[in-house]
């Protein structure tokens, strides 16, 4: 195994000293840029999530000039507004033993052994600052009778260190986000342009010194300069067409950086989530999650017998089976959401599905119900058992739940070094739309966390230092590399216009989503991805022949937004595809089903993909290569997981 | 549960621009599964138009579960539809019957400008926000998050309000076309915390009239606001907001 | 912010306009009361008590016009309030729906809360009317006299009369009380919500006592016209 980046670029930049000093001493060396002069810079942020919101805001306190773009109508609807469950911090308010270190340990195993030791202990340390920032801000985090701050526990923790605010944790997060950024448009050091999609970087000098824009109302093409660009546009789980995310979530932004010369790593890491409502008809738009704190008291089960129609009150006892219980008898309903999701799959794919589909597993409050009550139960989980019912018109206190994976957060993402900096210098990346610090598998209530860290205490700091140590010769709209790229971003729309064809852009992309959850979903074979591979080739070059955009290019025009962010996802799902069949073991949400132990669990290989695996593109026509980031671990040594 | 496929019969508000004038135009969409969801429906209603060459229909969407506040219909006379607590995306086809006539209008008040079909802009309450709908903490300027215990029944109330998703449909429900119900919702939120009183008097004041500016309406306490409210905020938080400002204006 | 200019941009302000209209409507109902529990002195066949209250208002003097002109300021105020809000409500939403309807549960809207603009316009009119015909109508110099205690005093009970002995006068003044029912239905609610420290709890009690006194106010006034029409029917003008 190279201890050595395979490509000079992927220099993560870890500062040096114990663990737990690295990143003191990066903010006690790192260079400052005098207030006077902060003025004097503009900073482009792309998304106004968590990430984006939050950086956003910090940045135009610091005094610099901050152009704020999203793609919604309102800098408050980015799709971090739908996390439910809550935000992790090592506070150990309530006293049970938790630490910084011990949040670290468990962010580095839950994401098995495939995230940087350096920025995973960053992360937290600042967890604790995020929890103060967000009261000060009026977040109205969940509190006990004293008035003080209360905790649950989540996803597998041995402790108590999540913060929620009822099931709306994300939203009010990032409601605190949008008004400190708000304030800053109000005090006008923020500009900000809403119903704007970037459709390009522009690289002047090798730097990243301004985007390419539509107004998505006028359909006019607009450039932006700057001295950085930060990208905080998100995940990219639509590929999948179904996923938990919201229907404009998108991966163009970040493709497009790729397709600059930012390298895109671990694109194949995606995290399905177990207990979603289950797709009910091909015409569904998207999926919903049903919060996992709901495994603590339902119980997961199917038929014994391959395809039982009966209706669930009819199956007696006898007959069913509680596969999780039975197989995990230690952590039952508990086991992390990737083998939890695993197992449904198994079951569904056994035959042994529920519900009209087959594509679902009985969640069950029955015994619940029995043992403690209706009233119980509905304080637990009265929110989400109403939601459930809107949607599916079932009501869960009477018939159990239907539940099934669903795609909802991707850890890989654009490589970025210790300072949030990609590949391209002068363009940062944060949130999810990096690969950031969840490895292989990303731990419940830790999205949140790492979005905000990224954006109120991470980029100050590491922004501040590439500005001072950078000079920025002035570049103007109306130069070279502006116009280049803009002319490119036409002739995308051009060309995407001028096919004319016969299929919409929601037939391609809910036939990708058929191909990337087969093949590049839960379990994964190295035929199913070939065929994957094939197949979306195949679709690739139909598209640009058969393709149907109704409407013009200069005004409001969905079809045509989603044109471009169809074709950039299908080049995605190929590189997930190709990414997913060089790794040749399985690890956190990435299950190669040649490569599990005896009992079919994940078979992780340390000796041989212990790296990130960071991909450089080649051109048009040409495959993208791999370069590797080794990891290694220092303070955690790597062991295999259990919960039998 | 039964599944027979429905017809449906729209009603749809179309309007190319601004500047130009709408009508509404009749949609027959068949095939409609009563699992759907409102807006799912109309993605069916836009394929069938793309598949004929037809113009789509622009509505404003995003998450689909009811939070981010994008969708923005007028179902029947009745922002979000006509099911309580819930936004036009997860108002499912269910509740409605084979043959209905369902008419279908953007949100209609001066202060959210027409943009196209359906959708409308709905910035003025940004702006409302940004006029003093936050707390003044600079990155890092926070002391521990425990420093500052804050009453259990405040805190609730205080979310009770912070559940605004800024979808404007109490301003599209009010005959007023008043948004008092969104900015007494903010204001109410942050000045049951301690956190929010150092700008408690400045804010309301600052929040109102920016909400005048805009050119809302005034409440005549219609109440019509709380039930098209897909979070069920309670018209209490007007009352509060009057109180505040009241208190500000009066007593400092 | 204790500048005046501050104070009158509050009173004028979103705000301070219904906080305005719900004062002097909060006043205007104390008002409405006390004319109705002078009034019900009608129900007697007797006209002296009658004329008695009268006189006794009277007897203020100056006081007197000093409240009637108060009282005259306060509904202008309450109109013009009112009228504002009329008219930004239409600059509000210039284009209207095609279909509107309550969506119901704590929705207070309702045919009195939306012709608030009209009933009260109505009112402002009937006042005119009724106080040329009553205040400033015939008097002692008429020969609408009569004696009380001894002293000639003016016999509004004549007139009141001889006004409800006419069928349309009768119908014109019970159409406008049901008008006024309906302002109050709405306009107590209101009033009660702008100005009182409510909690959602008390909401729905607060809406129904504000439904029973527009309903008790509208009814006790309506009945005034119609009790002395049947029993003075046919008695010469």
């Amino acid at each position: 195994m190279s201890q050595t980046p395979t490509h000079p670029k992927l220099d993560a930049k870890i500062p040096s000293g114990h663990i737990s000093e690295k990143w003191t001493n990066f903010k006690s060396t790192a260079k400052l840029v005098n207030p006077n002069n902060k003025r004097k810079h503009t900073i482009i942020v792309v998304g106004t999530g968590l990430a984006g919101g939050s950086a956003a805001a910090s940045l135009a306190e610091l005094g610099y000039n901050v152009k704020a773009f999203c793609i919604q109508d309102s800098g408050r609807r980015a799709h971090s507004i739908a996390a439910q469950g809550g935000i992790n911090a090592a506070k150990n308010y309530p006293n049970d033993g938790d630490s910084i270190w011990r949040l670290f340990y468990d962010t580095v195993k839950g994401g098995d052994y495939r995230a940087r030791e350096g920025n995973v202990y960053r992360l937290a340390q600042i967890s604790n600052n995020i929890i103060d920032q967000c009261v000060a801000q009026g977040v109205p985090f969940a509190r006990e009778y004293s008035g003080l701050l209360g905790n649950r526990s989540f996803g597998g923790a041995q402790v108590s260190r999540t913060f929620y605010a009822r099931g709306q944790t994300g939203q009010q997060l990032l409601l605190g986000a949008y008004q400190a950024m708000e304030k800053m448009v109000g005090a006008g050091k923020i500009q900000m342009y809403a119903r704007h999609e970037m459709l390009d970087l522009v690289v002047a000098d090798g730097k990243a010194r301004g985007i390419i824009v539509r107004d998505l109302v006028t359909g006019e093409i607009e450039r932006h300069a700057a001295d950085a660009v930060l990208l905080c546009t998100g995940g990219y789980g639509n590929v999948y067409y179904l996923s938990t995310n919201a229907k404009n979530s998108n991966v163009t932004a970040a493709w497009r950086c790729f397709k600059r010369g930012a390298f895109f790593a671990n694109p194949c890491f995606t995290q399905i989530h177990p207990t979603c409502i289950p797709v009910s008809g091909d015409y569904q738009s998207k999926l919903t999650l049903m919060s996992e704190s709901l495994r603590n008291d339902g119980r997961v089960w199917v038929p014994k017998t391959i395809g039982d129609k009966r209706s669930p009150e009819q199956i007696p006892e006898a007959e069913r089976d509680y596969y999780l219980e039975r197989k995990y008898p230690s952590f039952g309903n508990l086991v992390p959401r990737d083998v939890a999701s695993r197992n449904a799959k198994e079951q569904a794919d056994g035959g042994k599905g529920v519900g009209e589909t087959g594509m679902a597993v009985y969640l069950d409050f029955a015994d619940s119900i029995r043992r403690l009550g209706d009233h119980t139960i509905s304080e637990r989980y009265g929110n989400l058992f109403q939601m459930y019912e809107k949607i599916t018109g079932d009501d869960p206190y009477k018939v159990p739940m239907r539940i099934y994976p669903a795609v909802h957060y991707t850890m890989g993402g654009l490589w970025v070094d210790y300072h949030l900096m990609s590949t391209i210098p002068g363009l940062f990346v944060l949130g999810e739309a990096n690969f950031s610090d969840h490895g292989a598998n990303r731990l419940g209530a830790s999205a949140l966390m790492q979005g905000l860290a990224d954006g109120y205490f991470v980029i100050p700091y590491t922004l501040g230092n590439y500005i001072a140590n950078n000079t920025f010769p002035k570049v103007d709209e109306s130069s070279e590399p502006f116009a280049a790229t803009e002319a490119e971003a036409r002739g995308r729309i051009n060309q995407l216009l001028s096919v004319n064809g016969s299929r919409t852009v929601q037939d391609y992309h809910r036939s990708l989503g058929h191909i990337m959850w087969d093949y590049v979903g839960m379990g994964r074979t190295r035929d199913g991805l070939q065929h994957a591979i094939t197949e979306i080739g195949k679709m690739r070059e139909e598209y640009w022949q058969n393709l149907k955009i109704p409407g013009s290019p200069d005004t409001m025009n969905k079809s045509l937004e989603f044109a471009g962010r169809v074709a950039d996802f299908m080049e995605l799902g190929e590189l997930m595809a190709r990414d997913a069949l060089q790794r040749e073991e399985s690890c956190g949400g990435h299950f190669r089903e040649e490569y599990q132990t005896e009992e079919g669990e994940a078979k992780r290989d340390d000796e041989n993909f212990s790296f990130a695996a960071a991909w450089e593109y080649q051109g048009e026509g040409t495959l993208p290569t791999m370069n590797k980031e080794p990891l290694t671990f220092e303070y955690v040594a790597p062991s295999q997981r259990s919960y039998k | 549960m039964s599944d027979t496929l429905m017809t449906i019969h729209l009603k749809v508000w179309r309007q190319d621009a601004p500047t130009q004038p709408g009508k509404f135009v009749q949609y027959t969409v068949p095939g409609v599964n009563p699992h759907m969801s409102f807006l799912e429906m109309f993605d069916l209603l836009n394929e069938q138009l793309s598949v004929k060459g037809d113009i789509p229909v622009e509505f404003d969407n995003d998450c689909r579960e009811g939070i981010c506040g994008s969708c923005s219909m007028v179902i029947n006379g009745m922002p979000h539809g006509p099911q309580r607590g819930t936004a036009a995306c997860q108002l499912h086809m269910r509740h409605f019957k084979d043959g209905d006539h369902i008419v279908v209008e953007p949100w209609r008040a001066a202060a959210f400008p027409m943009i196209r079909d359906l959708v409308v802009d709905r910035s003025s309450l940004d702006r409302i926000i940004a006029a003093g709908g936050y707390i003044s903490t600079n990155t890092g300027a926070a002391p521990d998050a425990n420093s500052l215990p804050v009453d259990k029944d405040d805190s609730d109330r205080a979310f009770d309000y912070a559940a605004c998703i800024g979808c404007g449909a109490c301003v599209a429900a009010c005959p007023n076309a008043s948004a008092s119900l969104f900015t007494a919702a903010k204001v109410g939120h942050l000045a049951l915390l301690p956190q929010g009183a150092p700008e408690r008097k400045r804010r309301v004041i600052n929040m109102v009239e920016q909400m005048e500016k805009e050119g809302f309406g005034d409440c005549s306490n219609h109440g019509e606001c709380e039930a098209a409210c897909p979070k069920e905020i309670s018209i209490s938080a007007i009352a509060m907001m009057r109180r505040e400002y009241v208190k500000a204006v009066v007593g400092s | 912010m204790k500048e005046p200019n501050k104070l009158l941009s509050a009173l004028t302000s979103q705000v301070g306009r219904k906080l305005l209209t719900g004062i002097t409507g909060v006043l205007l109902v104390l008002f409405v009361i006390s004319h109705l529990s002078g009034n019900l002195a009608l129900l007697r066949s007797d006209p002296a008590p009658f004329n008695q209250y009268t006189q006794t208002l009277h007897s203020f003097g100056l006081l007197l016009i000093i409240v009637e002109v108060g009282l005259g300021l306060l509904i202008l105020l309450h109109a013009y309030v009112g009228i504002t809000i009329m008219q930004r409500k239409r600059a509000a939403r210039k284009q209207g729906y095609d279909v509107v309807a309550s969506k119901g549960g704590p929705s207070r809207q309702s045919l009195s809360s939306r012709t608030m603009a009209v009933t009260g316009i109505i009112l402002l009119l009937f006042l005119v009317i009724h106080i040329v015909q009553m205040r400033f109508g015939p008097s002692i110099s008429q020969g609408y006299s009569t004696m009380i205690n001894g002293q000639e005093v003016r016999d509004l009970h004549r007139l009141v009369v001889e006004v409800f002995s006419n069928i349309w006068w009768v119908a014109f003044y019970v159409g406008v009380m049901i008008m006024l029912g309906f302002h109050l239905r709405h306009g107590i609610w209101s009033a009660l919500q702008s100005l009182a420290a409510m909690k959602p709890r008390y909401s729905t009690a607060i809406y129904s006592v504000a439904f029973l006194l527009a309903v008790l106010l509208a009814v006790g006034f309506l009945i005034l016209p119609i009790w002395i029409y049947i029993n003075h029917r046919g008695a010469t003008v």
